[in-house]
């Protein structure tokens, strides 16, 4: 399997994706200091800004962003070798199909994790060094807050990669669509801000949880159809 | 000879539509087969399903002995393939598109890949990617990419499509090399009968996705036959004629005006000089030799199978 990940990684254009994944750090490394300082200053019913502790929640939801980094992925790994007819030449060798696509899904998730993780990193010490300079979180953070801050940036790394599986068997495998893929993860990227419109009273971190669920869903229906609808 | 490919009752539906329709086809070791039908017979499919690129609906695939199925796909290792068209990750160079493919297989022997571009003559390439190839490159590169692994069974789909005059015979002699120096099994297809004609050993007519019949070239020669045939508005003296003063039995008349005469012992000038003697108008007489052409045209439109 490690084999399989690391030839997906040999088949990507290299430079496009990381040039893709550059731009997303640079944007989310300055986005927390944007919103406490320039979006949310005046806004009287939230106060990300009153402790670490409370930014942290704000930096999670921002880290959202890499969904969308998922739909691209989805469209480099699955789609586009769909469409230049490279996935056939997959097919053609001695490995299962479902063996295949795992290689994929672990591929992307790796990806995604990763990128996440560093992007966590990269805006908790922009958003510190910022905050030395201009004031924009009350406090300093405690090693309590470094410690949540290291745990969370793991879990919910995890979490928005298995959310971003969300339209992989529907638009990725079975539709083979991009436009859709992308919308649907803006859609997910979003969901959080909707849900209070949509009525739903689900807490943020349970939310997180029923996506990264239907994310699982998505795995396994690609894994398991991938005979009855990857056909080339 | 052991059989390389054996297939069952081999079917492909697509939405309720019939692709191809239990096929058996047989393929032994060491032979070139063609697999020979109009646009549209089946001919991909069936080496999509052989390639394990589609699954069959229906039927099962012997490789090599071994059944060929989505959870056991090993008989693919002594398989290389090219069908439709070579198809290759474009931004990579062509030595990166052969080093991922034969880290796929297993295989690895980077003076193996030198070699079989040399041998295609497409040295000194390494550098550029495969998206600024010419057609005639990439389907070279495709041949590669099929033999580098030394594959037992090489699977050709419309070998020839898309290459100039000298493509095409270089196609056609690199896999007569391989077929007899390396022994190596070809399964090819085309819908052009003197294509196959010049490189297979035995033929698979496919007709409305099923497999019609299966020859030996050698036994279609045997077959052939030829004939004179003469168009005269006088058919009945004609024949008269041509059985009583030039005793020949074996005649067909084809049309009202149209006569072919089986038995070639005469002549052709024979045959005018008597009939104008007797003062039958000859519009048109030619000597024809029945080509494989008649004989699959024959087979298409429902003829018997030769056994």
């Amino acid at each position: 399997m490690t084999k399989l990940i690391e030839l997906e990684w040999r088949k990507l254009e290299q430079k496009k994706v990381i040039g893709e994944v550059i731009i997303y750090w640079v944007i989310l490394m300055f986005l927390p200091v944007f919103f406490l300082r320039v979006v949310m200053a005046d806004l009287a019913f939230t106060d990300f800004a009153e402790s670490y502790s409370s930014a942290m929640e704000l930096m999670i939801a921002i880290q959202m962003g890499f969904v969308l980094f998922g739909a691209s992925m989805i469209n480099h790994v699955f789609i586009e070798e769909y469409k230049n007819k490279t996935m056939s030449l997959s097919f053609g060798y001695p490995i299962s199909r479902k063996k295949l696509v795992m290689a994929k899904v672990w591929f992307i998730f790796l990806a995604i994790f990763l990128s996440t993780l560093v992007s966590f990193i990269l805006s908790g010490i922009t958003t510190y060094v910022f905050d030395q300079f201009i004031d924009v979180i009350h406090g300093q953070p405690t090693l309590a807050d470094i410690i949540a801050f290291t745990a969370r940036s793991i879990v919910h790394s995890a979490v928005v990669a298995v959310i971003s599986f969300v339209p992989l068997f529907l638009f990725g495998i079975w539709k083979r669509a991009v436009i859709p893929t992308v919308i649907c993860s803006v859609f997910l990227m979003q969901f959080p801000n909707f849900a209070g419109m949509l009525h739903i009273t689900l807490s943020v971190d349970l939310l997180y949880g029923v996506l990264g669920l239907i994310g699982l869903v998505s795995v396994y229906l690609s894994v398991a159809k991938v005979n009855q609808v990857g056909d080339i | 000879m052991k059989d390389v490919i054996r297939t069952h009752e081999l079917t492909k539906t697509v939405r309720g539509k019939t692709i191809t329709s239990n096929v058996n086809l047989t393929v032994k070791k060491g032979e070139t087969y063609g697999l020979l039908g109009p646009n549209g017979a089946g001919k991909t499919t069936i080496m999509k399903m052989l390639t394990g690129l589609i699954i069959p609906t229906s039927g099962e695939i012997m490789l090599f002995g071994k059944k060929l199925t989505e959870s056991a796909k090993d008989g693919l290792k002594r398989v290389g393939s090219i069908i439709e068209y070579p198809v290759f990750f474009e931004h990579l160079t062509a030595m990166e598109n052969l080093r991922i493919h034969c880290e796929y297989l297993g295989f690895y022997d980077g003076k193996a890949i030198t070699q079989a571009l040399d041998m295609v003559n497409l040295q000194g390439i390494d550098d550029k990617k495969v998206k600024d190839f010419s057609l005639g490159m990439k389907q070279r590169l495709g041949i590669v990419r099929a033999m580098i692994t030394k594959p037992e069974l090489i699977v050709l789909d419309e070998p020839t499509n898309g290459l100039d005059p000298i493509g095409i015979k270089d196609m056609r002699e690199l896999i007569r090399m391989l077929n007899k120096e390396y022994g190596i099994t070809f399964l090819l297809s085309s819908h052009i009968l003197g294509e196959i004609e010049q490189m297979a050993d035995r033929i698979g007519m496919i007709q409305h996705g099923k497999l019609v019949n299966e020859v030996a070239l050698a036994d279609i020669q045997k077959l052939r036959t030829d004939y004179i045939e003469l168009v005269t508005s006088n058919v009945q003296k004609t024949v008269y004629l041509l059985e009583h003063k030039l005793q020949i039995s074996n005649i067909k008349i084809v049309k009202d005006t149209r006569i072919r005469i089986y038995d070639t012992a005469r002549s052709t000038s024979d045959i005018s000089k008597t009939l104008i003697s007797d003062d039958i108008e000859i519009e048109e007489i030619q000597k024809h030799t029945s080509t494989l052409e008649d004989y699959f045209y024959h087979q298409i439109q429902g003829g018997d199978k030769i056994d």
